[in-house]
């Protein structure tokens, strides 16, 4: 791990000793999921150019395979015969949510090599839609909009800590442990041959695979390694707000995950974290002063100053300011070495 | 039997004004390859404008129609010269946030214009709906489907009978070649983008005094301009006309005789389905714009 | 409103910073929990008024134990998420010793992990799901009848409603397929068919299919329950089909004036189960607080249809101020203990809480009283049950 990630690591585990406060507490915890998820989808938006609009559909089946299985749950197939699953530990349902999130996240990768572009996008965002749609009616399962509730918190024994698991400081710590997990998943996946493949295909398709990179397998491996990781996040939502129903699936959330990676810089490691810390941050503090239909207003005009602005993001733009001064710094030979 | 003549009658109706959003939306598609996350919002921007005209402003009711889809057509050309014409050339992705920012910007405006409280229109047609036999229609509804007719017909011979009209095909076909033969490519886009824009406004504005003006009723249509988009394939004019209707029958039906709660997700199982086979729409082979 | 919302909010959290320095502060805060915005914001609003009404009226007589009540008003945006998150930023931020909220049974449900945590009590006014106080929280005081407790009431009077056989069309929550159960189950138990359920997205316009299907069927009488916007769509769509089955609407919230405003004549010969009938507020068993609060609601210029919604806040206030006032001071588990003893006149009738939910755990349910009215010639008039 380079040096400076490393330290903010190092910072972030402070928090709870911070803001021990429940308010701010809960919002970390709320926004730093929405983070991980944006980071996932990032995975497939920035660094393979799919334009995933459905990604908060694997959160959201996440969340409720993990919520299933850790409540138990039946499914009748007819009048007699139905299958029937006891509630399994919490561990385990993570586990679960997982690798289901990961095999729809394969289908998907499967249809987009198929589909492209705009098309994709739509695909993408009816995909959602319907697993919300199938969220919402299939109450036998699902309890549709009755929301499944009373979720059990995540329980992970481990011996020799007294941990209270109904309280927030574990739960930001289990959150912070699949941040970083997260992170480290992808820059790995990134910074390898894997990554370099996947910047070729956004960059120039037909070049990529002329000169032999299988692009299904790339545009599959990253659909799943990004569905596996929101699906991650959504099981942990799940567990700590102990609560899902089918507005989990709403396309406001892929929207936001968007807002957080294309304003932090898409196809950049840091790019999710920094939009993802500016966009949570925001609305509560905007809720103090304004009233909410204002606070979106500006969220939406930010968005769109953001975009003319600084089209690739604030890391990159970043980037490019802090070049430019060690370039003035330096003098223009040591900024022509640098180049 | 005589349900099914009144849910087929139920389903045209619709298809007519899903038709009317499909049309505006693939030519927005088609001609500017823009994802146009602002199509709802315009949308409920003809629905509250005509309530504003019919129910405060007192104006007659046919001509509060006609003012909210012109203004529909202003705030569209208005959107396309702020917001688009700056980011042409663009990454699509770049685009698209822009179009969801400005989504975001519509919806809570028009929320802190006109409050939470639904709102709905009073119409000059009796309250006896038409009875034809077993199916009974509201003349409401039966102005709709033919003033919607009007506007696709409308709408087609002006593409296809009018200058301006060619020049939107040609861009369609070829935009480099259409901009080197001397067309002025920002014109046709805010042409394009007004005009599509209008189409929405009018789906709207008809559809409002049958319904009720909300904030979030632009939401689902969005979604459901974009299935018929796709059945009828991008920027393919009678694709989208034919799809709306496809699309108004299968949810009809679908709610009928399937499940009325899974309704909206028989639409969009349909664009899976469509896509998965038949990726450029069911009609990719017939003609574009034009 | 929004403005009032935000200065409450600031000057809440003022008192919270000040509190630091002046201990003597000299009001109690009640945190309310409500979605101001977002599609149900209307009934929202409604009863946040509701609740204003009663604290004023309650401060304008001297407040509780000395001192005046604060009402925290906050919006959760109609959605679970937000309501979890307000409720938090209620009790750790603002420290409120009891809330009240939070409208709909999902929002509430998502409150409830909260309440369990941080061990606040919570008034819930609005929610009819069973869930509620079946889950073992003992934090949860309800003063809002479920549906199976409406039901049950609506078919003990059935007298002057021949109904032979019912269907159902609700919309796709737990509101409406709640509802649909429990009125099944106790119209069956009287003696009456009970035919099809449709079910409406709640955000669904087009009840076109739903109401055909539903016209072709035997039933003489449709049970529908929605929020008013949707009620309006379904009566003026049933006109237009020339249905002639009965239909009456259940669930309070419907606010009939509205109906009556925005579905015309298609809202004539139409019935509502409703919680209070403001209309004609001598009938209500406690008419004294009925006709103050109708009065007061008119004049502060409140829309009159916000009533048959509003009165849960008023009545919302009412039993948590006396609860504070048995409790002897503004503590949460006091307050809690206090809830089980509380008498009071509200509006909809006499509020006391009984034991609900599993044995130990269990939580306060009152029991209400269920009025219907039906529209006649654009007016609403009394059914003499």
């Amino acid at each position: 791990m380079r040096a400076y990630e490393a330290v903010v690591v190092a910072a972030l585990l402070t928090i709870p000793l911070l803001f021990g406060g429940g308010y701010v507490l809960h919002l970390v915890i709320t926004t730093s999921l929405m983070i991980i998820a944006a980071m996932s989808l990032n995975l497939v938006f920035g660094y393979t150019g799919q334009l995933s609009l459905g990604h908060v559909a694997f959160f959201g089946i996440g969340a409720y395979v993990s919520a299933l299985s850790s409540l138990g749950f039946t499914i009748g197939f007819t009048e007699e015969w139905s299958v029937s699953v006891d509630p399994k530990p919490v561990w385990l349902s993570f586990i679960f949510a997982v690798i289901v999130s990961g095999i729809f996240g394969f289908l998907i990768g499967k249809v987009s090599f198929r589909i492209r572009g705009a098309y994709f996008v739509i695909v993408s965002i009816s995909f959602a839609e319907v697993v919300r749609l199938v969220a919402l009616n299939w109450v036998s399962l699902t309890q549709g909009p009755m929301a499944l509730n009373n979720i059990p918190p995540f329980e992970l024994p481990i011996p020799g800590l007294d941990i209270n698991y109904y309280g927030k400081t574990w739960s930001f710590y289990l959150v912070l442990a699949l941040g970083v997990l997260a992170y480290v998943v992808i820059a790995r996946l990134v910074r390898s041959r894997v990554g370099n493949a996947m910047i070729a295909l956004r960059e120039n398709e037909p070049l990529a695979s002329s000169v032999g990179i299988d692009v299904t397998h790339y545009l599959v491996l990253g659909a799943v390694v990004s569905a596996a990781i929101a699906g991650a996040a959504g099981s942990l939502y799940a567990h700590y707000i102990r609560i899902i129903d089918p507005d989990v699936f709403l396309f406001i959330y892929t929207v936001t995950m968007i807002i957080m990676i294309v304003t932090g810089g898409k196809g950049t490691l840091a790019g999710p974290l920094v939009g993802g810390v500016l966009f949570g941050a925001i609305p509560p503090l905007l809720r103090e002063v304004a009233d909410p239909e204002l606070q979106w207003i500006l969220y939406g005009g930010l968005m769109i100053a953001v975009m003319f602005f600084m089209p690739d993001g604030m890391v990159p733009a970043a980037q490019r300011f802090w070049m430019r001064l060690r370039a003035s710094w330096k003098g223009p030979l040591a900024a022509n070495a640098n180049d | 039997m005589d349900q099914f003549l009144q849910h087929a009658m139920n389903a045209a109706i619709l298809g007519s004004t899903y038709a009317l959003l499909g049309i505006g939306l693939t030519m927005i598609f088609g001609i500017m390859r823009v994802v146009n996350f602002t199509h709802g919002e315009l949308y409920t921007f003809g629905a509250y404008m005509t309530f504003f005209f019919v129910m405060v402003a007192g104006v007659n009711f046919f001509l509060s129609l006609a003012l909210a889809i012109v203004l529909g057509i202003a705030l569209g050309a208005l959107i396309e010269f702020v917001l688009l014409r700056p980011l042409r050339g663009a990454d699509i992705d770049i685009t698209m946030l822009v179009m969801i920012g400005a989504w975001i910007v519509m919806q809570n405006t028009e929320q802190m214009v006109w409050g939470g409280v639904a709102k709905s229109i009073d119409t000059p047609f009796p309250e006896e709906p038409l009875t034809l036999g077993p199916v009974s229609v509201p003349w409401l509804r039966v102005f709709i489907f033919a003033a919607a007719i009007a506007l696709i017909a409308g709408t087609h011979m002006f593409i296809h009978r009018t200058r301006l009209g060619k020049a939107m095909r040609a861009t369609f076909q070829d935009r480099d070649t259409a901009a080197l033969m001397g067309i002025n490519i920002n014109g046709i886009n805010m042409l394009t983008f007004a005009l599509g824009s209008g189409l929405a406004a009018a789906a709207g504005a008809l559809l409002a005094p049958a319904f009720i003006v909300t904030i979030t009723m632009g939401n689902p249509v969005a979604l459901k301009a974009f299935a018929v988009v796709i059945l009828g394939g991008l920027g393919n004019f009678w694709g989208a006309a034919i799809g709306g209707f496809i699309l108004a029958i299968v949810e009809e039906f679908g709610a009928v005789y399937i499940s009325s709660g899974y309704r909206d997700a028989t639409g969009f199982l349909l664009i899976i389905l469509v896509l998965t086979f038949r990726p450029t729409g069911l009609f990719a082979r017939r003609e574009r714009i034009g | 409103m929004n403005i009032r919302t935000s200065v409450l909010a600031l000057s809440g959290l003022l008192c919270t910073a000040f509190a630091v320095q002046a201990p003597a502060q000299e009001t109690i805060k009640i945190g309310v929990n409500m979605p101001l915005t977002g599609p149900v914001a209307a009934s929202g609003n409604y009863i946040a008024n509701g609740a204003r009404i009663a604290a004023d009226r309650i401060n304008a007589a001297g407040g509780v134990l000395g001192k005046k009540l604060e009402l925290l008003i906050e919006d959760n945006k109609g959605n679970p998420t937000e309501a979890a998150a307000v409720a938090e930023k209620l009790i750790s931020r603002d420290k409120v010793p009891v809330m009240m909220g939070a409208w709909s049974s999902t929002f509430t449900l998502a409150v409830m992990p909260k309440l369990m945590e941080h061990q606040v009590p919570m008034l819930v006014e609005t929610s009819s799901s069973e869930k509620i106080t079946r889950s073992g929280n003992p934090w949860i005081f309800r003063i809002a009848p479920t549906s199976s407790m409406e039901a049950k009431v609506f078919a003990q009077k059935l007298g002057n409603l021949p109904i032979k056989k019912a269907a159902f069309l609700v919309t796709n929550n737990d509101f409406g397929i709640g509802a649909a159960q429990e009125f099944s189950k106790a119209l069956k138990e009287r003696g009456v068919q009970i035919g099809i359920t449709e079910t409406m997205d709640p955000h669904a316009q087009d009840l076109s299919a739903q109401l055909s299907k539903l016209k072709a069927t035997d039933a003489d009488t449709i049970f529908v329950t929605s929020v008013v916007e949707q009620l309006t769509l379904v009566l003026r769509q049933a006109k237009a089909l020339r249905m002639t089955q009965r239909i009456v609407t259940t669930g309070g919230s419907q606010a009939p004036d509205q109906l009556i405003q925005q579905a015309g004549s298609a809202a004539n010969d139409s019935y509502h189960i409703v919680f209070f009938t403001p209309w004609f507020p001598e009938q209500a068993v406690n008419k004294d607080v009925a006709i103050a609060l109708v009065d007061e609601w008119k004049k502060r210029g409140y829309n009159p249809s916000g009533l048959t919604e509003g009165f849960r806040g008023f009545d919302g206030i009412l039993t948590i101020a006396e609860a504070i006032r048995i409790a002897g001071k503004a503590e949460p588990k006091a307050i809690q203990q206090a809830f089980w003893k509380v008498k009071v006149k509200g509006v909809n009738g006499d509020i006391s809480f009984a034991k609900d939910g599993p044995a130990s755990k269990e939580s306060g349910q009152s029991t209400a009283n269920v009025y219907m009215i039906q529209i006649k010639d654009g007016k609403v008039a009394p059914v003499s049950f």
